[in-house]
């Protein structure tokens, strides 16, 4: 429904990732680096205020610009740059439309944002609309209501449907990230906006908590806990009410928990037999699976997105190496030759590539990514600073990870092609372990 | 590294407010939460009478019974989001349900405990063990002090003595905690060939998530790499 006029550069955004599902591991680039990867060059006149608060056009304008930034499917265009500086764009055709397509940029967008019409509860309102140069016309627009706290979400949800409606694709700016936030001497979890905003705390045991994963439908975290500080446990907190609980106890280690992509599965390492192995528990019958049988450790199980295989860490080539196999425990093969420490693996959610921590010549913790073939890899994060716990945004364009590079242990966004580095915590002494959630 | 946001600043734990769904207005269109929007649960499983803080929900295999479902059986996959409109109808959009109840009192005891915990490991005279860098094997010193502590606990047949295996910051968290436990247990296995029975001594991980030094040098690193000897004091 939403695919009725279609743009040229928007069908080869799209004819662009599915040449990348279907190239599979053997001949990959990373995306936006891609030649024919165009970005489609997109203005924003901006969001007027009408009645509201003084700052809300301004915030919404600033969060659907960051946000449109940050989608890599368009291209911000500055307006005033090109001659154009018209901010009062009604809901009809503008003579700016012509301007602005004649210089090249595909969609307009602008809006108005104020005080809902006799709410008593100081209700806001956001009026978005759409010019597309494709087909020279408004293409349709959104409304939104609620209350002042959520003006950052109106601007999220927006930049989601034209992502959406360019791409076929839900976006990211509505994603959260999960992540460990010390406090004082405990680890407890939080959960913020993917842009860094709103952040809120999960748990308060007052100790460790640590390494959050999400379920496929958002409304659950499994993650590490310590039982009495004596005993870890996999636990599983359900976010919209608080409720935790234990799902994993068995002697010994119980870690690095993940969740298969149809959320059928628990994968996660434990040390009951002895050293640290890879176990799958079936979530509906509660059978479980041993997955590894090796007399060194194994570890940090991440689901490929078809959920038939995983990557891991195992130290028994001696340090820390990549491994994969598949859901059964059997084509056990390393994949990461290149250096002595190589760990926390985090399969892309479009498959091609596994993100991992890897230490370089200097002894440095980096970011690498490597193709599930191994036949290319790449260093992503270069320079001082330890980092720690890549985790993929769900279009599979940015990562997010803990870093020392500032001083204290902080979370930063990267894109997949290294650029745009972007720091998302700025509070706190230790932020680490960033988990990015699904889309939906 | 260049801040890009950086003029915000935010409360980290401030109210945790509930952001409840409001009652329902005329005849607006209800987006959901753009969190975890309530009809999302609509025939799934959800978690029964679970408690808090891992209380015994697990049955006897360590592994719990209560296992919602998780997937994402019947999802279109536009996440809630319904298209742009030539003539948009209005839709509601709440701060979602996130609403995690927090209870300061259980971090108060446990800071309690752990304060009890190391009163009675220093009463004891007890010595921790200390490993080079990405190693998990005991020193000549470290079994010095490990004598020393076999020999306290000899003596003290009621303790029940917990082995904490901890790193430094380099390296990932996760491998961190497998290195903490081979840390431990090297440190347990090296007293029970001292004659301690096994059973006094527990043994658990805490990688680098509690460290006993903060900043980021090798003396400091040295100091965090260690098999903390404590007397249990809890249950």
């Amino acid at each position: 429904m939403t695919f009725r006029t279609w743009c040229i550069a928007g069908c080869m955004v799209v004819a662009g990732f599915v040449g990348i599902l279907e190239s599979g591991a053997t001949d990959v680039f990373l995306e936006a680096t891609r030649p024919d990867f165009q970005k489609i060059p997109l203005g924003v006149f901006g969001i007027q205020n009408s009645g509201g608060p003084e700052w809300l056009g301004g915030r919404i304008e600033e969060v659907l610009k960051a946000d449109i930034r940050r989608s890599l499917v368009f291209s911000l265009v500055d307006l005033p740059s090109i001659g154009i500086k018209v901010r009062d764009v009604g809901p009809g055709p503008h003579p700016a439309f012509k301007q602005a397509k004649e210089n090249g940029v595909s969609v307009l967008v602008w809006g108005k944002a104020g005080a809902k019409d006799g709410d008593k509860e100081a209700d806001v309102s956001m009026d978005g609309f759409v010019y597309d140069g494709e087909s020279d016309e408004i293409v349709g627009g959104k409304r939104y209501v609620g209350s002042s706290s959520v003006v950052r979400l109106m601007a999220h949800r927006f930049a989601d449907e034209l992502v959406f409606r360019y791409t076929g694709e839900p976006g990211i700016a509505r994603t959260k990230i999960a992540y460990v936030s010390e406090q004082g001497t405990a680890r407890e979890l939080f959960v913020m906006d993917y842009d860094g905003y709103e952040p809120r705390q999960l748990t308060s045991d007052g100790f460790l908590n640590l390494m959050p994963r999400w379920s496929p439908d958002r409304r659950f975290l499994v993650f590490t806990a310590y039982r009495n500080r004596n005993t870890q446990d996999i636990d599983m907190i359900e976010l919209a009410t608080g409720k935790r609980w234990t799902i994993v106890s068995l002697p010994g280690l119980n870690i690095t928990p993940a969740l298969s992509p149809d959320g059928n599965f628990l994968a996660f390492a434990s040390s009951h037999e002895g050293n640290s192995e890879l176990y799958k528990l079936d979530t509906r019958t509660k059978a479980m699976q041993r997955m590894t049988t090796h007399a060194s450790g194994d570890l940090s199980p991440s689901w490929a997105p078809s959920g038939r295989e995983l990557a891991f860490a195992s130290d028994r080539s001696g340090g820390p190496q990549i491994f994969l196999m598949s859901a059964d425990g059997t084509n056990v093969r390393r994949l990461t030759f290149e250096g002595d420490y190589n760990a926390a693996p985090a399969w892309s959610p479009r498959g091609n590539w596994i993100a991992y921590v890897c230490r370089t010549p200097k002894k440095e913790y980096k970011l690498c990514l490597i193709t599930p073939d191994g036949q290319k890899r790449v260093q992503l994060t270069a320079g001082p600073g330890v980092e720690d716990s890549p985790s993929w945004s769900p279009d599979g364009r940015h990562l997010v990870f803990s870093s020392t590079v500032d001083g204290k242990s902080q979370i930063y966004m990267i894109n997949a092609d290294g650029k745009d580095l972007e720091r998302v915590t700025f509070t706190g002494t230790h932020n680490s372990a960033p988990a990015w959630s699904p889309a939906s | 590294m260049r801040a890009t946001l950086s003029q915000w600043s935010i409360p980290m734990l401030a109210g945790l407010l509930l952001v409840t769904m409001p009652g329902c207005s005329k005849k607006s269109v209800q987006s959901g939460g753009d969190t975890q929007s309530s009809q999302s649960g609509m025939g799934k499983g959800t978690p029964g009478a679970g408690g808090t803080g891992g209380s015994g929900d697990s049955t006897g295999g360590g592994v719990s019974s209560n296992f919602p479902d998780t997937s994402l059986a019947g999802r279109d996959g536009s996440a809630g989001l319904r298209g742009l409109d030539k003539n948009p109808g209005e839709e509601r959009v709440n701060g979602g349900t996130m609403m995690a109840k927090l209870d300061p009192s259980q971090s108060g005891r446990q800071m309690d405990e752990i304060r009890s915990e190391q009163a009675a490991a220093d009463a004891a005279g007890l010595r921790d063990v200390f490993f080079a860098y990405d190693s998990f094997a005991i020193s000549e010193e470290g079994r010095q002090s490990l004598s020393r502590d076999a020999e306290w606990i000899k003596s003290n047949p009621g303790a029940q003595l917990k082995i904490e295996g901890h790193c430094d910051e380099r390296g990932t968290s996760a491998y961190n905690l497998v290195l903490g436990e081979k840390r431990a247990k090297a440190a347990r296995n090296y007293l029970v060939e001292l004659g301690v029975s096994a059973n006094r001594l527990g043994v658990v991980s805490y990688g680098k998530e509690r460290p006993f030094c903060k900043d980021h040098s090798e003396s400091c690193y040295a100091q965090n790499r260690r098999g903390h000897v404590v007397v249990k004091t809890g249950k």
